[in-house]
């Protein structure tokens, strides 16, 4: 929707989107073109606030008590502050971690998908063609059910982070899927958000023996569109697990 | 808008604080559920939408910008856009047990402009409401607080499309000017 430059049209749709007259087609262009459009933004918030008394307007009413019995249902289970913040959660990682990657590639392949499925499709990781794998390797589980959801390699030497996800069943629609890196007693570092296919590549910030050197864990988790707004996970975390060197 | 308790509520949410969230929930609730059974007229769609919203609350909590808008308005707008789509679902039950939905919809009679003058705001906004013209004011309120869409004012007004988008267009902008001059 180009509206630079077309003050008058801007303030009418702004107008007609805040009221709610707008046709369904229209109505959804305009909420699209708001995420990229702060002018836009603005001239809905001035309208939503020029309206907000009708809203104060209208008799409030005391919802059942099963309304939030079910909102508190659907949000991430972690109570308390993030998951990313708890010492003991890093401290765990850091031992999971510590073990052989050959621990790693049997949980792998024992951990296969749980009701057998047409067959489960083996998960095989492409060993790199030199003939020592060196690689750094990370099997994300469901911190629950201990699936593995999504495997992540890179070659030590390479910028190029090679993704798997495991389970189309994770994606939510208007969400993405956002891999984090974990570093030690540090903040979260965002890898990239995953794109809607099964397999992605990320670039890290320098060759994987530099960037992934002090991070031993990896987690996945969902995000609005386009990746988590703050810079640091914000939505529940589907998977998490160990990023280990492999050679 | 610092003073508003809410604003602090809606910051520790966004630290994901569940506890605020809880206190937010408590406070806000009864309003935002309010505003849904008006808009909706049945109960089982507002519980829905009013779940959907607060989840969708404390998911965009991060994004709220204090300088835009106060947080009940935020909060108020993402329940309205909710109840819309609600309403326009591609098929929706829109024939509820207790009749048409469009004909039982009131006119602008007394209802909740009526109640509009608990704030300054809502007094400043009634007094321009009431300079429109009868058909504009109608239009708007039919719209804000039943979700009717232009073609849907339309068809409850029994006028041309282009004309109600006309009382439309032409209430808005007059609300605005009367309402920037105070």
């Amino acid at each position: 929707m180009k509206l630079a430059g077309k003050p008058e049209l801007q303030e009418r749709l702004a107008a007609e989107y805040a009221l709610g007259t707008l046709r369904d087609g229209a109505r959804a262009r305009l909420a699209r073109a708001l995420r990229g459009d702060a002018a836009l933004a603005r001239a809905v918030a001035e309208w939503e606030t020029r309206l907000a008394p009708l809203a104060d307007a209208v008799a409030p009413v005391q919802p059942p008590a099963r309304v939030w019995q079910a909102i508190e249902a659907r949000l991430p289970a972690a109570a308390g502050s993030g998951w990313w913040d708890n010492l003991g959660f890093w401290r765990g990682l850091g031992l999971a971690a510590s073990g052989a990657a050959a621990a790693l590639l049997v949980a792998v392949v024992t951990l296969s998908p749980q009701p057998p499925a047409p067959a489960p499709a083996p998960v095989v990781l492409k060993a790199p063609s030199n003939e020592m794998a060196e690689v750094y390797l990370a099997v994300l589980a469901d911190p629950k059910t201990q699936k593995p959801l999504l495997l992540a390699s890179a070659n030590y030497r390479s910028d190029q982070l090679q993704v798997r996800t495991l389970d189309p069943a994770m994606r939510v629609s208007g969400k993405d899927l956002e891999l984090w890196a974990l570093p030690a007693g540090k903040a979260p570092r965002s890898l990239g958000v995953l794109g809607a296919g099964e397999r992605a590549t990320l670039r890290l910030a320098s060759a994987a023996e530099r960037s992934l050197a002090d991070v031993p864990a990896l987690a996945l988790s969902l995000e609005p569109t386009g990746g988590s707004p703050k810079g640091a996970p914000t939505g529940p975390v589907l998977a998490v697990g160990p990023c280990v060197k492999f050679w | 808008m610092s003073a508003d308790p809410l604003a602090s509520l809606l910051a520790a949410c966004a630290r994901r604080d569940r506890a605020a969230f809880e206190r937010l929930y408590r406070e806000s609730a009864p309003k935002l559920f309010g505003l849904a059974l008006r808009i909706l007229r049945r109960e089982d769609w507002a519980e829905d939408v009013l779940q959907e919203c607060y989840v969708r609350i404390w998911d965009h909590a991060p994004e709220y910008r204090a300088g835009l808008s106060a947080p009940m308005t935020w909060m108020a707008s993402i329940v309205r856009n909710r109840c819309l789509d609600w309403l326009r679902r591609p098929n929706p039950e829109v024939i509820d047990e207790e009749g048409d939905l469009l004909e039982s919809t009131p006119s602008d009679g007394p209802g909740p402009l009526a109640a509009l003058q608990s704030s300054r705001e809502g007094l400043v906004l009634k007094r321009c409401l009431e300079a429109l013209e009868g058909k504009q004011r109608q239009a708007i309120a039919l719209a804000y607080f039943d979700g009717l869409s232009h073609s849907e004012l339309a068809a409850h007004l029994r006028e041309p499309l282009g004309t109600v988008k006309t009382w439309v267009r032409r209430g808005l902008l007059r609300l605005k000017s009367c309402l920037e001059a105070g």
